[in-house]
């Protein structure tokens, strides 16, 4: 496809286009073939996240065993104390338009973008301490920059694996054309009444929104210069978002061929999952895991010889898991809920391989929410704690815990001799789903020991109102993030992401004391606090990387004693469907947010075996 | 006559601005605004977003001011500039987006309205004046069981067989080349080829429902004396059929021109749905559902306003075929 434009005079020859020392991307499959078309199905410009994750890796990526290497940067280092970054660009990377990319647009972005108080009003933590001072640039030479910051930031490198597309709408990423978007910003244009004149034509509000959009966001403006794999050939607004492969694109395999494999991709609207998997199943979409669901995998499996592909899986981050709220405004199940082996014996009630067989056909494995066996930072122990089905022990663990009294519906009474133990469990899975059902058995196993739960459907948005005020007694929501758990900072383990509520009032305290009015002080000397201490003190200023993890697993070890969460499966195997001939994605890799979905393995060097036959 | 058609006209302004106001206050009902409703979207797609970004989108789009003063700011733009706002899910204006996907939904309303009348009202008269004969029975049982069955239903049946038995594509009006190409002949027969799904679906209601309706209405007309008077004139059995009971038993069909209006914009939204067809309703529903206030909002409004016309035209209509409701003295 490129070759044709080199000859008529319309692009310089690939060896013009690759930077000095181009990134040597591995594919998983080899060396691959050059053209084809890629189809996969989106459902709106909410779900912008699909295409964006094929072209947002950035600084840098992980291999197969989750390590880090080089992508975009050819080389960073960090100060011991873990403050300074010293990051160093590829020579001669170019934008899609074939402009360079050098540290000057990075310096155009700090002092145009970042530090504009209309682009950037709040700034993302990426580029602040924690003590939220935004971080120093200094730029050295034209490919080598430092960030400084007042505290350790030992984690920047991560923060930057998945960027640079402005998809998520607010600004802030140092890799912006600063070439284009001179042309737009009203501190840098010299006609600002024609500038006015544009983004009021456009229907924005106000300047900001529209430049944000313009300027920042890939998917919406194909006039934006981009460095991921493939470009965006017209704003995705329409029923099919195309996209194109990047000319000056900077990596090649290790024969030195340019990559990406694959010229276009296509994103197609549907409206209704029926109507995806009709297409999946009829051989519709080339490769594609997003939105496939566990639930349907016979369907994909039965339908692979018609569809002529395979459905492969992938091993998913998310839990089933049920959280009780330990920082419940109700006085009597927070004094239930907090007792340690109250959550001991409500783990050792439910039968998780019954549910495993029951619902999921035995593919998940009974544990606990925690660390994959992949993850670097995989803890057996927690990961075994309490799984075994054994309601004896539950009976006896709650009698001892001052539970014993029953009524005559064979309920427990809390405390107070009179009040059954009862309470509501929160979900946003609706009738019919292997959701509710799952919640349905674990609270038929709960009555079993005398504890009455019951199920309760709520609309998305009144949930979130419940989470936030604090008004929640128990949720099913699983949990994800744990092939790299440091990578989203351990939000879930640190109990400070409200949305899987099992301490959502200690969550607001940790993140703005009284000064969110949900916010519950957790009881002195509790071991939440240690939790919050060992991750401030150790684990989010440490630079070495064993040593983060040896003090990560110290909080895993809180978990794995405490038991704030109760697991109930995981290593759910994620289907995928992949066209034959569609090489380089292989079966078995981790499928989650942090690691690029299923993109994981590089979409840049996934091929077609014969492009010649899928060219749309 | 006139003066009546200018009074109503008249008093639809009021309406309308009413209008106006509840639709936007009802799409501001829900808990939560848009913002919400996309972080919650983002999670359940195991995507993250700092509720700092969230609280500066808010402010970007006035989500924070009170609900007055967004009304305010909505009318004006319209008022003067014809600007229906701009949608929060698109990042494009409102007016846009909805005139994109006009044409084709009124074509495939349109179609499928005259279709489901064409065939419904011969059937609804014949079955009608040979009452209780076998081909009435079999219409009754085919059009009970067309009136019974859910068109989303039947959309994801003859989808399935459609793909599985007669191996087409389905989903959506066109095959994903002819997409974004531009309109040519190609472009035309692949459309064509898709369009008797959602048309075939979407007119199997009306049909059946109308045969229901022509029927026992032109029964109830058949007793009646004007219709004896008729007979005993000489008329020819067609022609008296054809020039008076008919022509009364169609009255529902004139009178429902008030909700038909709307129902072209908004109709079949969970047929189009399921079939994924880029046709208005399933944007309409996507707006209600994630809180895009000024794409619902202009739904909602356009919606009204068509019904308040829609109900003048059927009332003129109604006027017209049916003699009694003139309201000259």
């Amino acid at each position: 496809m490129l070759a044709e434009l080199v000859k008529a005079g319309k692009l310089p020859p690939v060896a013009q286009r690759l930077p000095k020392n181009p990134m040597v991307m591995v594919g998983y499959e080899g060396i691959g073939k050059y053209g084809g078309l890629w189809r996969r199905a989106f459902s709106g410009v909410s779900d912008k996240w699909g295409p964006t994750k094929l072209v947002d890796r950035f600084w840098a990526w992980f291999d197969k065993n989750l390590t880090l290497i080089p992508r975009l940067l050819e080389s960073w280092s960090v100060s011991p104390d873990a403050k300074t970054w010293t990051l160093k660009l590829r020579q001669g990377v170019k934008w899609s338009d074939g402009v360079e990319h050098t540290t000057a647009d990075w310096e155009w972005w700090y002092k145009y973008e970042l530090q504009n108080k209309l682009i950037s009003p709040g700034q993302n933590d990426v580029w602040m301490s924690p003590n939220k001072v935004l971080a120093k640039l200094e730029v050295v030479d034209k490919y080598t920059a430092k960030f400084t910051y007042e505290k350790p930031k030992p984690m920047l490198i991560y923060s930057n694996t998945r960027g640079g597309t402005g998809a998520q709408g607010n600004y802030g990423n140092p890799c912006c054309p600063s070439h284009y978007q001179k042309t737009i910003h009203v501190d840098t244009v010299a006609d600002k009444a024609a500038l006015e004149a544009e983004w009021k034509k456009a229907g924005a509000a106000s300047w900001e929104t529209w430049y944000i959009n313009t300027a920042g966001c890939w998917h919406l403006n194909p006039a934006r210069p981009v460095l991921g794999g493939w470009l965006c050939k017209k704003r995705m607004a329409s029923e099919l978002f195309e996209m194109e492969r990047n000319p000056y694109f900077f990596a090649v395999d290790a024969q030195g061929n340019q990559l990406p494999y694959i010229d276009k991709v296509n994103h197609r609207l549907y409206e209704t999952a029926e109507v995806r998997n009709l297409w999946a199943t009829n051989g519709e979409i080339d490769m594609q895991a997003r939105s496939m669901e566990i639930a349907n995998i016979p369907l994909y499996k039965a339908s692979e010889a018609k569809g002529d592909y395979k459905c492969v899986l992938a091993i998913a981050a998310s839990h089933v898991a049920i959280q009780l709220n330990l920082s419940t405004k109700n006085k009597l199940l927070n004094e239930f809920f907090n007792i340690r082996n109250v959550r001991i014996a409500i783990s050792h009630a439910v039968n998780r391989d019954n549910i495993n067989q029951i619902i999921y056909n035995g593919m998940l494995k009974p544990r606990q929410y925690s660390p994959l066996p992949m993850s670097p930072q995989y803890y057996p122990k927690l990961s075994n704690a309490y799984i075994k089905y054994d309601p004896d022990t539950a009976n006896k663990l709650l009698d001892e815990a001052g539970y014993a009294k029953k009524g005559a519906d064979g309920i427990r009474f809390h405390k107070d001799g009179t009040t059954p133990i009862s309470f509501i469990i929160e979900g946003t899975d609706q009738t019919g789903t292997p959701g509710e059902d799952q919640v349905l058995m674990i609270a038929k196993d709960l009555a079993k020991v005398g504890i009455k739960a019951t199920y309760k459907y709520f609309e998305r948005a009144l949930y979130t109102q419940h989470y936030t005020a604090n008004d929640i007694e128990a949720a099913s929501w699983g949990g994800d993030r744990t092939v790299l758990p440091l990578v989203p900072e351990a939000i879930i383990f640190r109990g400070v992401q409200p949305d899987r509520p099992w301490c959502p009032g200690w969550g607001f305290w940790y993140r703005e004391q009284a000064g969110n009015p949900n916010a519950v002080k957790p009881p002195d000397g509790h071991w939440i606090w240690n939790i919050w201490k060992i991750w401030d003190e150790e684990v989010a200023v440490e630079p070495d990387e064993a040593k983060r993890t040896a003090a990560f697993l110290k909080i895993l070890d809180i978990w794995a004693t405490e038991l704030p969460n109760i697991g109930i499966l995981g290593e759910q195997p994620y289907p995928t469907i992949v066209k034959n001939g569609f090489k380089g994605y292989v079966a078995g890799m981790p499928n989650d947010d942090t690691t690029g979905d299923e993109q994981f393995c590089q979409s840049e060097t996934y091929y077609w075996d014969d492009p010649s036959k899928h060219m749309g | 006559m006139f003066g009546y058609i200018m009074r109503r006209v008249l008093l639809m302004i009021p309406t309308l601005i009413l209008i106006s106001m509840i639709s936007f206050v009802t799409i501001q009902l829900p808990p939560g605004d848009y913002l919400t409703s996309y972080a919650a979207t983002l999670r359940t797609q195991g995507e993250s977003i700092q509720e700092e970004a969230i609280a500066q989108l808010r402010d970007r789009y006035g989500l924070g001011q009170p609900v007055y003063q967004q009304y305010i700011k909505w009318v004006t733009g319209i008022i003067t500039k014809g600007d229906w706002g701009q949608s929060m899910e698109w990042q494009r204006p409102v007016g846009e987006l909805i005139w994109e996907r006009l044409g084709l939904t009124l074509v495939l309303s349109l179609v499928s309205l005259f279709v489901g009348w064409f065939i419904a009202i011969p059937i609804g008269v014949y079955s009608a004046t040979h009452q209780y004969s076998i081909p009435d029975y079999v219409m009754s049982v085919i059009s009970f069981i067309g009136v019974g069955v859910p068109g989303f239903l039947l959309a994801l049946i003859v989808m399935y067989f459609a793909q599985t038995r007669l191996g087409l594509n389905v989903g959506g009006l066109f095959s994903e080349k002819y997409i974004n190409a531009p309109w040519d002949w190609n472009k035309l027969v692949d459309m064509l080829r898709h369009f008797w799904i959602p048309m075939l679906i979407l007119s199997v209601e009306g049909t059946a429902g109308g045969i229901r309706t022509t029927r026992a209405n032109l029964l109830d007309e058949l007793n009646k004396p004007y219709v004896e008077l008729a007979r005993a004139k000489g008329l020819t059995e067609q022609r008296m059929l054809w020039k008076y009971p008919v022509r009364v038993a169609l009255n529902p069909f004139f009178s429902t021109v008030g909700w038909s209006l709307a129902n072209l914009v908004s109709g079949a939204t969970l047929i189009s749905v399921v079939l994924s067809l880029q046709t208005t309703g399933p944007m309409q529903l996507r707006a209600l559902t994630s809180q895009d206030m000024y794409l619902a909002g202009t739904f909602l409004f356009l919606l009204s306003a068509l019904t308040v016309i829609g109900t003048l035209i059927s009332d003129i209509l109604l006027a017209w075929v049916d003699p009694r409701i003139r309201l000259e003295a």
